[in-house]
């Protein structure tokens, strides 16, 4: 499988974080998985700011040239990305969702109904299955688990894929590999 | 009574969530005593005027639109520079607004979740979420469409200025509808037959003359068979 790795990591302090994350992808790729990492405070992403101009402008790509189109390009060809982040207040990074917003061009404007709900319309023929890697912050319980869960889950409703696990860097590299390799 | 509002939208003062507030804001300062302060968090910069009026404040409300399911970024990166008022014994109560362009407020369920942990992570008292669906675009909207609601955010704030709490009754009106109703699902799909359905969305395309270009895929090339 082609897996993307989003590093949504803030703090270049965090290299235990960052270590687990270089384990991983070499016991990947040693499962003959190609895998690609964007450190994602090392790229310059700049926030969304609502306009849709990647729907009626410039369609299918964000207006503001930043590396967000990295990002979308990395998406789109992979068959698994994962979001991996610390926990920060309770849910996944600023520094992770400023990528994961700027990925509306790979959807369309337009609506239909998917279980029922309305939902954007897709762009793509087919778009990656997506997991969660998270680091709990102190105060973490599994109700916070449970919300960032549900809310990724959603967001693979919104692109048309399937949300495969949650899984902690307090998890081995070897488990949350297998976990992949029998995706 | 003394509430400061965030404005977490990242168009700002041109925004749907800026126009639900004003007609909140409206309602709320109708009761003599009370005062406002309206923050823009699109301004991340002024990250620590943001701080200082949280910390001074009785009431919060913080209002964004739905982006991904969730708060926008712009909302999680004030919502981390709050990370050192967690479990202080004297912060203010606070309260959400989130507004989508779905018609359904289930959409912003999963975030309400997550804003209500927020509050009592930061040992505020919750003072509820509102939800407004069918909202994009809302100063486009013909009158008709918009007088009951705007009425209805009116009405919100008045009643919060007196009580200090969110009438729930309003509250699920606004919410309405939670999830399409048999009925609401066969309009739809009939509306999806027509290009009704496509009709604000191709009349911008059209004018930026993108039309033709509206299906772009500008990395369909590298996809993985």
């Amino acid at each position: 499988m082609r897996i993307t790795i989003l590093n949504g990591n803030p703090n270049a302090e965090n290299t235990r974080f960052d270590n687990y994350l270089k384990s991983l992808s070499d016991l990947l790729e040693s499962s003959n998985h190609t895998v690609t990492t964007l450190k994602l405070r090392e790229m310059d992403i700049k926030y969304c700011i609502g306009c849709f101009n990647c729907w009626v402008k410039t369609p299918g790509e964000c207006r503001v040239a930043d590396d967000s189109r990295d990002v979308c390009r990395e998406y789109i060809n992979s068959d698994l990305v994962l979001f991996v982040s610390p926990i920060i207040m309770g849910f996944t990074s600023t520094l992770l969702k400023k990528a994961h917003e700027k990925l509306l061009p790979l959807l369309l404007p337009y609506v239909e109904l998917v279980q029922n709900e309305s939902h954007h319309v897709s762009r793509y023929e087919k778009y990656p299955r997506i997991g969660l890697l998270l680091e709990k912050e102190k105060d973490t319980d599994d109700e916070d688990l449970k919300i960032i869960t549900d809310i990724y889950k959603r967001d693979a409703i919104n692109f048309k894929t399937s949300f495969c696990f949650t899984k902690l860097i307090t998890d081995s590299a070897e488990e949350v590999t297998n976990e992949i390799n029998s995706i | 009574m003394k509430l400061i509002v965030f404005n977490g939208s990242p168009r700002g003062k041109e925004s749907t969530t800026t126009i639900l507030l004003k007609h909140f804001s409206d309602g709320f300062m109708a009761t003599e005593e009370n005062t406002h302060e309206l923050a823009y968090l699109n301004h991340v910069k002024d990250s620590e005027k943001f701080i200082k009026l949280f910390r001074e404040a009785e009431q919060v409300l913080l209002a964004f639109p739905l982006y991904d399911d969730v708060m926008p970024a712009i909302v999680k990166t004030f919502i981390e520079s709050l990370e050192p008022f967690c479990g202080r014994a004297d912060n203010p109560s606070i309260g959400f607004l989130v507004q989508s362009g779905f018609a359904e407020a289930n959409h912003s369920r999963y975030v309400e979740r997550y804003l209500e942990k927020l509050a009592r992570r930061l040992s505020c008292q919750y003072l509820g979420t509102v939800i407004k669906g069918n909202a994009n675009r809302i100063e486009e909207q013909p009158g008709w469409m918009t007088k009951k609601i705007f009425k209805s955010f009116h009405e919100l704030g008045r009643t919060f200025g007196k009580t200090g709490e969110f009438d729930k009754q309003i509250l699920l009106k606004l919410a309405k509808p939670e999830k399409l109703s048999a009925f609401q699902l066969w309009i739809f799909r009939l509306i999806l037959k027509t290009p009704l359905a496509n009709l604000n969305w191709n009349k911008l395309l059209k004018e930026n003359k993108t039309f033709e270009k509206r299906f772009n895929k500008p990395y369909v090339d590298e996809i993985i068979s």
